[in-house]
């Protein structure tokens, strides 16, 4: 019976070994194809394609012309260009920290058993599933001088006697911008924060509450390290979706007042729509290189972040 | 006061201002949508309700809002299905068989993932105008497909290995192609988990903003993000009755949908950003 058996076990061990050496290679190509397929033609190709036209004079109605690096060169003594590399660093810079902070403070709240977490949940995500654009719009109407929600807020609280211009002063306009993205992107940092929390043991929790350790001290000495590798994951995350800052800031400030709060990607959208498409793409492949290189690090650093993962 | 008080107060305000932060911006908008006007904050106004807004940018000839979404769900719909086959072979390959490489091809898709979207957005307008493309649906799905790629691999690859071998194995006894063991083993098995991913999928190419409104030139196949962005009033006023009865019924399918599968897009999204 039991020689049976394994003869029955080393048939079915054969059948499966035969399909896997014979057709293993074909079918894996075969099943990595569409992938690949829509990674090249669609992502890869258009980034080389990117690149290629940076070094090119390509202006509509001109003709094309190899130029080196000569958009290179015009960009970095372009004003608006370091105006608009300065404000997406400023912002990234403000932004970044903020959304963390907050997010954190969120993930914390969701992480403890209280009544309605799922509804409360629920809420956060709200702002994450509403397209940046619409939100925009909805900020854009927040931030009016004579009817918004924040003067009203502000009158009713006393805050200030003068309605504030947000989106006509610079100043204004950068923190109208930080606040609608922070209000869109911090429900993210949050949900990922909240699983990192998750995988911290609950044991080591009790074991302070034993050792009569204060909320505070268990969230300094307990949650805070074992959510560092977390922390600088989301950090680096965030930090790279920011560099590429777009549509909120074309729908609520358009870039101004004056270009003061244009970011690379509009500053290159706004050569693409005028028809120099090797001026934008120099911008783009600057702004790209960035993001490269924080990615890279990105994957290392998660890929060191093993253990803390996924919920 | 003992410090566990102090927590739970500070719990108890945190869960506050947390649904303020997050409701507050939306209730204003839909309230908005029901006014009559406006400028029912400024001093001296009343809040007048309404429901005109609604039934000029649902009805009126000229608007184009009920296109646009139409637009929008049909191209983020039929972009989440075609990514979500496409990541599940991939994911197959890359939990069933020894793809050379895998692991490494992985991280690169991560790493595309990252790319910024104005890195590809000119390019893909020459593209798209050489095929003569521009302002067809074809033109956003097919960049939404690659674009939702890399979120779609990772959450499957994490689903998928947690299906048994041994079922792969059951079926290949029986006789099936890995092609049928994906279609009818896995794929039903990981049904939830596909699910999501196609959730988040969709949720991704509906909220896309920048690709929609440099491939598209008018109602024909104009997203609802950028039909939303664009509006603009007819006589210099801006209309915001009408802009936040549209953003309103923009936002009422996403919103459903958070609300219902909340617990799933949550595990989607950790498995998609915070990887194994």
């Amino acid at each position: 019976m039991t020689s049976l058996s394994r003869l029955i076990d080393r048939l079915e061990d054969a059948v499966v070994r035969r399909t896997f050496l014979e057709k293993e290679h074909v079918q894996a190509v075969f099943f990595m194809f569409p992938l690949m397929f829509f990674i090249l033609v669609f992502i890869l190709m258009p980034v080389l394609g990117t690149l290629y036209d940076a070094f090119m004079r390509d202006v509509i109605f001109l003709e094309k012309e190899f130029i080196l690096f000569t958009n290179f060169r015009y960009l970095f003594s372009d004003p608006g260009f370091w105006n608009a590399v300065r404000f997406t660093l400023l912002f990234v810079l403000i932004s970044v920290p903020l959304e963390l902070a907050i997010g954190l403070m969120i993930a914390l709240v969701m992480n403890e058993t209280i009544p309605m977490r799922g509804l409360l949940r629920a809420c956060v995500l709200i702002p994450w599933a509403i397209p940046a654009a619409v939100s925009g719009r909805v900020f854009e109407l927040i931030y009016n001088y004579s009817y918004g929600a924040a003067n009203w807020l502000l009158r009713v609280l006393h805050i200030t006697t003068e309605p504030v211009n947000w989106l006509g002063t610079e100043i204004g306009a950068f923190a109208a911008v930080v606040a609608a993205d922070a209000w869109k992107t911090t429900p993210f940092a949050a949900i990922i924060l909240l699983a990192g929390l998750a995988a911290i043991s609950e044991d080591l929790y009790n074991q302070a509450r034993i050792d009569r350790a204060g909320f505070m001290t268990r969230f300094f000495k307990i949650t805070l390290p074992l959510l560092k590798p977390v922390l600088v994951v989301t950090l680096l995350f965030r930090t790279i979706q920011a560099l590429r800052i777009f549509d909120v800031i074309y729908v609520l400030t358009g870039g101004g007042p004056g270009g003061a709060t244009e970011a690379v990607s509009n500053f290159a959208y706004k050569y693409f729509t005028a028809g120099d498409f090797g001026y934008g793409s120099a911008a783009s492949v600057i702004l790209f290189l960035v993001a490269l290189l924080l990615s890279l690090f990105y994957v290392k650093m998660s890929r060191f972040g093993e253990g803390v993962s996924h919920g | 006061m003992g410090e566990e008080t102090l927590k739970k107060i500070l719990l108890t305000g945190g869960a506050v201002l947390t649904i303020l932060f997050a409701m507050l911006p939306f209730t204003y908008m839909v309230a908005t949508g029901l006014s009559t006007g406006a400028d029912f904050l400024q001093q001296g106004q009343d809040y007048g309700f309404t429901l005109s807004n609604f039934a000029t940018i649902l009805f009126a000839e000229s608007s184009h809002f009920v296109r646009y979404m139409l637009n929008s769900i049909v191209i983020s719909g039929i972009a989440a299905v075609i990514s979500v086959f496409c990541a599940a072979l991939g994911a197959y390959a890359l939990t069933r068989f020894q793809v050379p490489g895998g692991a490494v091809l992985m991280l690169i898709v991560l790493a595309i993932s990252m790319f910024p979207p104005v890195s590809l957005v000119s390019y893909l307008f020459k593209f798209m105008t050489w095929l003569g493309w521009i302002n067809t649906y074809q033109a956003l799905i097919l960049p939404y497909v690659a674009w939702t790629l890399p979120l779609s691999l990772w959450i499957l690859v994490s689903y998928f290995k947690q299906v048994p071998l041994e079922l792969d194995k059951a079926g290949l006894i029986d006789g099936a192609s890995r092609l049928q063991i994906l279609v009818k083993i896995i794929l039903p098995v990981a049904a939830p988990g596909v699910f999501s991913t196609a959730l988040l999928a969709f949720i991704f190419a509906f909220n896309e903003f920048l690709f929609a409104l440099m491939l598209t030139t008018d109602f024909t196949a104009r997203t609802i993000p950028v039909g939303i962005a664009l509006f603009q009033g007819i006589h210099g006023q801006i209309p915001w009755g009408e802009i936040m009865a549209a953003a309103t019924v923009t936002t009422i399918p996403v919103v459903v949908l958070t609300l219902i599968f909340q617990r799933r897009i949550i595990s989607g999204l950790t498995r998609g950003a915070v990887k194994e």
